[in-house]
């Protein structure tokens, strides 16, 4: 894997450069673009990961090898809690979220949260999407460094 | 032991951050005059012991400057190959203040503000975050132990 900081640095200029361009088409806040990203990313990523693995028995353990092993491979960290209503829907709480750790460790900066959020909510969305699950993904940043992501499967 | 205050300014003199613990005495001028008469002093000894040094500084030895000492304290500097200089001032006494400098600049100035990227390197640092783990770096350390009497 590439250095940490080369992530963390490419990713923060993948931000701005998004955020910059949407300002100047006067799209306010439009994040699309950035999902987009990371759900392509997601998509490739969890085909090397899983590729010496057995498949999955149900939704729960896909979204537990999401909490673990991508978790880990991209942040080094495991999700600190998952929680499930056993009807799809599913949140995964990380209480130190690696984008937001180094921004602060309160409400100062929160407006600017989202932006650094929303390519992971692509990542995992992609991730899901590989593995045959359909889902929307969001995010909610209530005290940062926390983070928490929503995963909300569709059925067909 | 204790520290006194600190300074930080970028490669143009700007001051970047400003933070004190034990200071017993204002300079009794605005922060901005006060930062200016610091650099300007800096800069002048920075030059001033490249100059008159009887030795061949530029052959591998250790970078010019690194601290002065009056009867009451002590001022260390240091400065990084991108030219950002830390100024910390502390009681006479204090010992291995270089390896407290070290830290907090790649401790808590890498970590919370380069690595940050609503902060403006450019900028004074407005960072909260930046605020609370330099203050914890230095309280935490052993230069920083006793108020002066």
């Amino acid at each position: 894997m590439a250095d940490e900081a080369l992530y963390e640095f490419l990713h923060s200029e993948l931000v701005g450069y998004v955020t910059e361009k949407s300002a100047k088409e006067n799209k306010k806040d439009d994040l699309s673009a950035l999902e987009y990203m990371g759900f392509s990313s997601g998509y490739r990523i969890i085909e090397r990961l899983t590729k010496e693995r057995p498949r999955f028995n149900d939704e729960l353990d896909t979204v537990k090898f999401i909490c673990t092993d991508l978790w880990s491979t991209i942040y080094k960290k495991q999700i600190d809690n998952l929680r499930t209503n056993h009807q799809g829907v599913y949140v995964l709480h990380d209480c130190a979220f690696r984008f937001l750790s180094k921004l602060s460790s309160g409400r100062q900066y929160l407006e600017s949260a989202p932006k650094y959020v929303a390519f992971t909510c692509g990542l995992i969305r992609g991730a899901l999407a590989n593995l045959g699950i359909k889902c929307l993904v969001t995010a909610e940043v209530q005290n940062m460094p926390g983070c928490k992501f929503h995963i909300q499967v569709q059925r067909s | 032991m204790t520290v006194h205050n600190f300074y930080m300014f970028d490669r143009y003199g700007q001051l970047l951050f400003y933070a004190e613990w034990n200071r017993l005495r204002q300079s009794g001028i605005t922060r901005e005059e006060e930062a200016k008469l610091m650099y300007g002093m800096l800069f002048s000894i920075k030059s001033f012991v490249s100059r008159i040094s009887p030795l061949d500084n530029t052959s591998g030895s250790r970078e010019g400057f690194h601290c002065y000492r009056t009867s009451k304290y002590a001022l260390h500097y240091m400065e990084t190959p991108t030219g950002l200089k830390l100024v910390l001032n502390t009681d006479n006494v204090a010992v291995n203040v270089h390896e407290l400098l070290k830290q907090i600049y790649s401790q808590v100035y890498v970590e919370y503000v380069v690595k940050n990227p609503l902060c403006n390197l450019s900028e004074p640092i407005k960072s909260d975050l930046f605020e609370a783990q330099l203050d914890a770096v230095v309280k935490q350390s052993h230069v920083f132990t006793s108020k002066p009497t």
